[in-house]
């Protein structure tokens, strides 16, 4: 597709020098790699069947976006002190979240997912590297800890952003809102938090468990500017990214619709949190995925 | 706005200030100053305790270096994490019980997994409080202590808090800090040895009929207990075991030379210095005659601190009495 993944950047003394976000904004381009990385997801997850595909096909156009059109790293140096801070609270899912650092150069390949003894766990934990900023699966921490991030970007008078990804499930736990009110109340315009809004968790439907609805009106009551978009859009998404850099005095929240299992017609829509995957699936998804990056 | 225009006498220190009876010196919030004027990486956090937990002299001269929370333990040590690892040095302050208990899951995987440089300073501890078993923090030592990578202290005194203080700034690593709040009462004990170490126990006086082990607002009694057995011929040994984790291994050979072994702490007997020293003591073969002074395994109720220290046996009286038990049950 002729886009430099790896790239090093140039390399100086001040952020400034640094190779910013690669901010592809072809979105044929982005569109390619999110088919890879859905390919990815199922490389990685078939060897053992443990994994969570479904949101792991569903948040494959937002790590794209994220990771190839926003966030600012620099894969020759994944700790530089600069870079914009990533928060995937919803650890479990591991199979984008690898497959996409990997894309991106920012960890080498993804060797023994799942498997005893490799740093690559099914919760993504700081054993992987610098790239995990920290160590959530624990649901309901990794906004607070952004919170503290951005606070303290802030504070040094650096340009760095910090982005959450929380799932809609999540926001059953308190503690999300305790640190919604403080990000509002400290104006953290730095803080841009993606809620993975697929509408799964562990019993099935969000709905079947605790209603969460209206969650953006939630947010807006709390205080962030708040916008609902569809995750499987890229210029939607790539233009909800720019608005929330845009604010300037106050957090962003994205309520990023997902679609579990998208790209594989068979998985769609199936609210399979922990998903088994029998081989006999992995090759039709695999068979699916194939035919829709030829189309 | 609330208030007639007629209650212009009082104000809002009247009932935070002038109402003390006594003047509270700020052992603590000084020693925490002074670190933060050191070294600038140096933040601090409160629950929406700040008085209390004396952040205040932070908050005045260096206001950007103040987070105030709101009433959200749990965010507050997620917020801390996020601080320390962008390379400050955050020190997050509650009351002992909420400090801890309340945010456990948040202090074992934000500061404890990731060896964090930060510090979970908890004031009132034990049964050291009028406001009852919900502020009463009779496990957060054996919480503590129970994670991997977390130095657990508790210092006796306001020279010791100070020093305690500066020890744990240069320190890098998590730490729980727990604390009496000064009200002016306190003294120091110790005689000649007034330093202070991470993970050493001050030995106070040295004897060759027992030891006593205390630490926090039991070494007082714990001083006066061993008074009374010198009065009456029986000379111990007295450490101040200000670090409960990492355990000074230098108490095996206190105990090796001891018949007798009595701990005191105002805490569960459960997960505390009574525990931490059994468990060094039945590792290292040494096996003294035993007792721990400490609250058994009860919720306590609650009221005055001297009325709550003598209910539930955190007494000079209580450690002679055990001493002098497991002394006589050897003979």
């Amino acid at each position: 597709m002729g886009v430099p993944l790896q790239s090093t950047g140039k390399r100086g003394d001040g952020e400034g020098d640094r190779q910013p976000a690669l901010r592809i904004r072809d979105v044929e381009a982005l569109g390619a790699i999110a088919a890879r990385l859905r390919r990815d997801v199922i490389d990685l997850v078939e060897p053992t069947g443990q994994g969570y595909v479904q949101q792991g096909l569903g948040a494959a156009d937002l790590f794209t976006v994220l990771y190839f059109a926003e966030l600012r790293l620099d894969p020759a140096d994944p700790a530089w002190p600069d870079r914009d801070r990533f928060l995937l609270s919803t650890a479990h899912n591991t199979a984008i979240f690898y497959a996409t650092l990997a894309a991106r150069g920012l960890v080498p390949a993804v060797e023994g997912y799942c498997q005893d003894g490799s740093p690559f766990e099914v919760n993504a934990s700081e054993r992987v590297g610098p790239s995990i900023e920290a160590t959530c699966g624990s649901l309901g921490q990794g906004l607070s800890v952004g919170v503290g991030m951005a606070m303290a970007a802030r504070r040094r008078g650096s340009s760095r952003r910090v982005y959450v990804v929380l799932g809609d499930g999540e926001l059953q736990e308190g503690q999300v809102w305790e640190a919604a009110l403080l990000a509002a109340g400290r104006k953290l315009g730095n803080l841009c938090l993606l809620i993975d809004d697929n509408r799964m968790q562990v019993e099935g439907h969000v709905d079947a468990v605790v209603r969460l609805d209206p969650i953006a009106d939630k947010w807006r009551a709390f205080g962030w500017a708040t916008e609902e978009v569809d995750g499987h859009d890229i210029p939607a998404l790539l233009g909800a990214l720019d608005r929330a850099r845009a604010a300037e005095d106050r957090p962003t929240c994205l309520v990023v619709r997902t679609l579990p299992g998208k790209g594989v017609p068979a998985f769609e829509g199936i609210l399979a949190h922990n998903l088994k995957l029998p081989a006999d699936a992995a090759a039709t998804a695999r068979a699916a995925l194939a035919e829709g990056a030829a189309a | 706005m609330n208030a007639p225009a007629n209650a212009s006498a009082l104000t809002v220190e009247d009932f935070n200030i002038r109402g003390a009876r006594t003047a509270t010196p700020k052992h603590y919030g000084e020693a925490l100053l002074e670190a933060a004027r050191r070294d600038a990486r140096i933040v601090a956090l409160t629950a929406d305790l700040t008085l209390p937990t004396e952040t205040d002299l932070m908050r005045d001269e260096m206001p950007d270096r103040f987070v105030q929370v709101g009433i959200a333990e749990a965010n507050m040590i997620g917020v801390a994490a996020g601080l320390a690892r962008s390379g400050d040095i955050p020190f997050a302050h509650s009351f002992c019980v909420f400090a801890t208990r309340r945010c456990y899951d948040q202090i074992a995987m934000q500061i404890a997994y990731p060896r964090l440089n930060a510090k979970v300073v908890g004031v009132i501890p034990g049964l050291s409080t009028l406001l009852g078993v919900s502020h009463q923090a009779t496990d957060d030592i054996a919480l503590m202590r129970a994670l991997p990578n977390m130095t657990v202290i508790e210092p006796s005194g306001p020279d010791q808090v100070r020093k305690a203080v500066a020890a744990i700034a240069t320190y890098d690593g998590p730490v729980y800090l727990r604390m009496k709040r000064a009200d002016g009462s306190e003294r120091d004990l110790g005689g000649d040895d007034t330093s202070f170490a991470i993970g050493r126990a001050r030995v106070l006086r040295q004897g060759p009929d027992g030891l006593l082990l205390g630490t926090g607002m039991m070494l007082g009694p714990v001083c006066e207990a061993a008074d009374r057995l010198a009065a009456e011929g029986i000379r111990v040994s007295v450490a101040d075991v200000a670090t409960l984790k990492p355990l000074d291994p230098a108490i095996v050979d206190l105990a090796r030379r001891a018949p007798v072994v009595v701990t005191a702490e105002n805490h569960s007997i459960i997960g505390g210095l009574g525990s931490a020293v059994a468990e060094l003591l039945m590792e290292s073969d040494v096996r003294p005659r035993f007792a721990r002074i400490g609250v058994r395994d009860v919720f306590a109720e609650g009221g005055t601190t001297p009325y709550l220290f003598e209910r539930y046996g955190l007494t000079a009286d209580a450690i002679h009495a055990a001493f002098s038990r497991e002394r006589s049950r050897g003979a």
